[in-house]
């Protein structure tokens, strides 16, 4: 008798079944075109791969499968490499940053600018403005408004009347710009819907009144101007943060100011300082003693009991410190202790002459007359890259504003460094769409891999025992399978994700979604492998395996779980398939993985309000069709599994 | 056939039990406390102890769990759900809209969905391997892979945003309006989440129906009748879709049911007032009594598309006898 091995390792030129199926035809083809298997019969074939090989070969003839499996494998990588890769830093949140659209060119100045020699560079969130020395008004970067005439205009089309005039200072806000010309006019442009961008009336009044504008502060939601008088004007959204409200002893003495999105600090013309904006955070309870208005002042006379000594010449703000430089070049350093900002490195603390101080969003740097530039604070989008950025250059000026900065050197270039921008968006509280759509894969590609496990497992279990056994145990089982069948699947599991998931911490929670979709998704499988048992148990072989005294246990698990595994692998992929799409529904609704975790389907939560879908498509359609590609590869390839498996496919 | 219909009747029994016993689980284990919620939060500390003993013994929160179970599944036999907390009315009154508006928005969905996918089915199985069914597979496939809420957005965003023909989502107003008016609003507020659920529910459909018909195509007496000269049509109509009716009798019934409670994200998107919709609200809600009623409601629905399938199945092929 012929063993398998043997007809394995037998050559095909020895057999006689070639010949008979061999034409003339193909022997002259053969001489010409290489090929694997024409020469073959349909017996040989069998006889020399496994089955597993047929399906494999079937499989990769199926271009359509091929495909998904491709896309598949790409969307794993994606998720798997990339969120060791890319890390989500789960805390981080900026609202200052919501819905920018895709877009990486914030650094991209305009190369003219460098030509022309840099005047001033300011930055809002995602654009930046800058002013050369020849007077010409440059833009660019990305555009974070849209088009709703006089509430929400373009910040990066310039008005053509700041077009034509002669504009000697500019001032970039969150979302918006303020200009002044040399005839001491103001205009303002971009997000205006607390009317931030348009001058009030006041102020045009005081400047045509022959007032000179010392300085033009874009804030967040807020602008503000210094006049030649001393005293500061502030408007836009000014309420929340009483940045309206300035204190009248210091109205009229103001040479200088810090800001930032709740506070300013106001440095006087005594060479003291003084905050204002929101009361009680460490931006305006810090503040070094000495520095104080009222350190040296007489409470009865109301006037300085002896001359100041430390007299505050420069100040930077970050969202939540204060960095002072005073007359005798000491650096004052106050307020919160995140991203380790109020300590000063070890480089500025050794010394040196200061040039400049600088602060960003959540960053200081300062300028040393040598040319150095020390930079410390937060690095989300890179801007701690200035050390290899700079590295023996000599920089002359430095301009940071939220998380762009841009150093000037000696022989005029430019060098940017910091956020280049979303490559796909950000959502309403300013998260990376690309980190969380990785990382939101991988959570929900995970989730949908253990719940169809769990769910085989269980259906394996239960179609295999009822199946098998039949009778009291099959009648038990299926009235359970019923049971569960028929309660209805998504009332249940988001009414099960409510009781049990309010009382879980948020990995509990992933974990639980996997199992309700677990344990609520085998029936439909027990039920097919119970009937597929059935008939496979009627068969001739396992009448002999019986007949041999095979144990029950082993004609089960070696006789008949291999005639049912592909069905189960059909159903498997399938099922995958089905348990991505349910559960990023689940998370949709806010009822599976919760947020700050990402997922795919709580990505999109929040995104069904008209003014979303319409303007703010990536933040529905990436996450969106993140999943149906997935599921769509899955489906794919699933597909062409089950063609691959079904017997009729081999016929030829 | 009488006597099939009794015997599967008393197999339910035991279902109706497990399924009653873990939605009352389910209820038990609802975070919150349901007597609290019910009493008046401006009463002063001692009347409030004592409103609070009352709501206790009103809800029967007082008596033992069997007993509580077993007044539940009497009330809700009797009709009487409980009270919704977040409705501020009886449970029964408070879904009764909504059950409505689900009604008939599935009713044109179900309509829809069954006229198309029936003659495409057929179709793809007739020509079997043409483009016209490899296009009709590759179709049902990518809808397959879509979820409803991106199908929902999707629809938004083209038809009700760009295009600005429809509404984007809500229920139509009746105050002021005459009663045509009405119903052509009511007309258009549906299109959309009718459209979803019909795209979502045809790549299923079209793929059932095509392997049923391949199934009967398959089979011996189609080739007899083949062979005996019958014309094409005559073999794939009177022959073939007949018999494959019997596996499409059953998807048809499942459709109809089990839209009622797989509409909840479509509902939610479209602002449907739907029973899907108010599920999704009570849950948010933390409105207990409502939550699981609908649960109870879903359950019975889907046992009855359970039963009807089985019995017609005994009524369409004369081969399932009682057995």
């Amino acid at each position: 008798m012929e063993t398998k091995k043997d007809i394995r390792s037998r050559k095909p030129g020895d057999s006689d079944l070639k010949k008979a199926g061999k034409s003339f035809g193909s022997l002259i083809k053969g001489l010409f075109i290489p090929n694997r298997n024409s020469g073959r019969t349909v017996l040989e074939e069998e006889a020399l791969q496994t089955p597993a090989q047929t399906i494999m070969k079937n499989f990769f003839r199926n271009r359509l499968g091929v495909l998904g499996l491709i896309m598949f494998v790409l969307i794993l990588a994606f998720s798997f490499v990339g969120s060791q890769l890319r890390p989500l830093d789960l805390a981080f949140m900026d609202t200052s940053l919501r819905n920018i659209r895709p877009g990486t060119n914030f650094l991209n100045f305009p190369s003219q600018l460098a030509r022309e020699g840099v005047k001033q560079i300011s930055s809002g969130v995602s654009f930046s403005v800058a002013l050369s020395e020849k007077g010409n008004l440059f833009v660019w970067g990305t555009e974070p408004n849209f088009n709703l005439p006089g509430v929400l205009e373009p910040v990066l089309r310039v008005p053509s009347e700041v077009r034509n005039a002669n504009i000697v200072q500019v001032a970039a806000g969150d979302r918006h710009i303020l200009a002044l010309d040399s005839m001491g006019r103001l205009y303002g442009w971009g997000q205006n819907d607390h009317r931030q961008a348009q001058i009030p009336v006041e102020v045009t009044g005081l400047l045509r009144g022959g007032l000179q504008v010392v300085r033009l502060v874009g804030g967040e939601l807020y602008s503000a101007v210094l006049l030649s008088d001393g005293t500061l004007h502030v408007w836009g959204a000014t309420l929340p943060t009483r940045m309206e409200t300035v204190p009248a002893y210091a109205q009229g003495r103001i040479v200088d100011l810090a800001h930032n999105a709740l506070n300013m600090l106001l440095i006087l013309d005594d060479g003291s300082v003084m905050p204002m904006g929101v009361r009680g955070n460490e931006f305006s309870t810090q503040i070094p003693e000495a520095l104080q208005h009222w350190s040296l002042i007489d409470e009865e006379a109301g006037e300085p009991t002896e001359e100041r000594e430390l007299k505050v010449v420069q100040a930077a703000a970050t969202n939540r410190t204060v960095l002072a430089l005073d007359n005798q070049g000491n650096l004052h350093l106050w307020g919160s202790a995140q991203y380790g900002i109020n300590r000063m490195p070890g480089e500025v603390l050794a010394g040196g002459k200061v040039k400049q101080i600088a602060g960003g969003r959540n960053n200081l740097m300062v300028l040393f007359e040598d040319g150095r530039v020390v930079y410390w604070g937060a690095n989300h989008f890179g801007q701690a890259d200035s050390a290899r950025v700079l590295e023996g250059r000599n920089v002359t000026r430095i301009f940071s504003n939220f998380y762009q900065h841009f150093a000037i050197t000696e022989n005029g270039n430019i060098l940017p460094w910091g956020f280049r921008g979303f490559a796909v968006g950000s959502d309403q509280f300013g998260r990376d769409n690309l980190t969380r759509l990785i990382h939101g894969g991988r959570i929900t590609l995970t989730v949908g891999a253990i719940a169809v496990v769990i769910s085989t497992i269980i259906a394996l279990f239960v179609g295999m025992t009822s199946g098998f056994f039949g009778g009291f145990v099959d009648n038990i089982m299926m009235r359970l399978t019923e049971v569960v069948q028929s309660i209805p699947f998504l009332p249940l599991a988001i009414t099960l994700s409510v009781v049990i998931g309010g009382r879980l911490t948020e990995s509990q929670r992933i974990f639980m979604i996997m199992v309700i979709l677990g344990i609520l998704g085998w029936t439909g499988l027990a039920r097919l492998i119970r009937a597929q048992i059935l008939l496979e148990r009627e068969k001739d072989f396992v009448l002999a395996a019986r007949a041999l005294g095979v144990k029950k246990a082993n004609i089960i698990i070696r006789h008949i779980m291999p005639n049912i595994l592909n069905l189960v692998l059909v159903s498997i992929t399938l099922g995958y398939a089905g348990s991505l799409l349910t559960e990023s529904g689940l998370s949709f609704l806010g009822f599976g993985v919760a947020p700050p975790t990402p997922s795919w389907g709580n990505m999109l939560t929040g995104s069904q309000t008209s003014a979303v879908i319409r303007f703010l498509w990536w933040r529905w359609i990436i996450p969106g069709g993140a999943v149906v590609f997935a599921a769509l590869s899955i489906n794919l390839v699933g597909d062409a599994l089950r063609d691959a498996m079904d017997p009729k496919a081999n016929e030829k | 056939m009488l006597k099939f219909i009794i015997t599967r009747l008393v197999s339910l029994i035991p279902v109706v039990f497990m399924i009653t016993l873990i939605l009352f689980t389910v209820l038990k284990m609802m975070p919150g406390d349901q007597a609290a919620m019910m009493i008046n939060p401006g009463l002063r500390a001692a009347d409030r102890e004592l409103a609070y003993q009352d709501a206790v013994r009103r809800l029967g929160l007082d008596q033992p769990l069997t007993t509580q179970y077993f007044r539940w599944i009497y009330n809700s036999a009797r009709r009487d759900f409980g009270w919704s907390s977040s409705h501020n009315r009886p449970v029964r009154e408070a879904v009764r809209e909504p059950f409505r508006n689900t009604i008939l928005l599935n009713f044109f969905v179900i309509i829809f969905q069954l006229s198309i996918t029936i003659p495409i089915g057929i179709l793809c199985a007739v020509r079997r391997g043409s483009i016209i069914d490899k296009f009709f597979q590759t179709a049902s496939l990518i809808t397959f892979s879509m979820p409803s809420f991106f199908v929902g957005l999707s629809l938004i965003f083209l038809i009700a945003i760009n295009l600005r023909l429809l509404p984007a989502g809500g229920m139509p107003i009746r105050i002021g309006t005459t009663p045509i008016e009405f119903y052509i609003s009511w007309a258009r507020h549906m299109v959309l989440p009718a459209t979803t659920l019909v795209i979502i529910g045809l790549a299923g459909t079209i793929r059932y129906v095509r392997n049923a018909m391949l199934e009967a195509l398959g089979q011996d007496y189609i080739r007899t009748a083949r062979a005996k000269g019958l014309s094409e049509k005559v073999v794939i109509y009177s022959h073939a879709f007949r018999n494959a009716l019997i596996p499409i009798s059953t998807i048809m019934i499942w459709t109809i049911f089990s839209l009622f409670s797989g509409a909840a994200i479509t509902e939610t998107i479209f602002a449907w007032n739907g029973i899907g919709k108010v599920l999704v609200d009570a849950l948010n809600n933390r409105d207990f009594m409502l939550v699981i009623t609908l649960n109870l409601f879903f359950s019975g629905l889907s046992l009855m598309a359970n039963f009807i399938s089985d019995i017609t199945y005994g009524f369409i092929d004369p081969r399932i006898k009682i057995n």
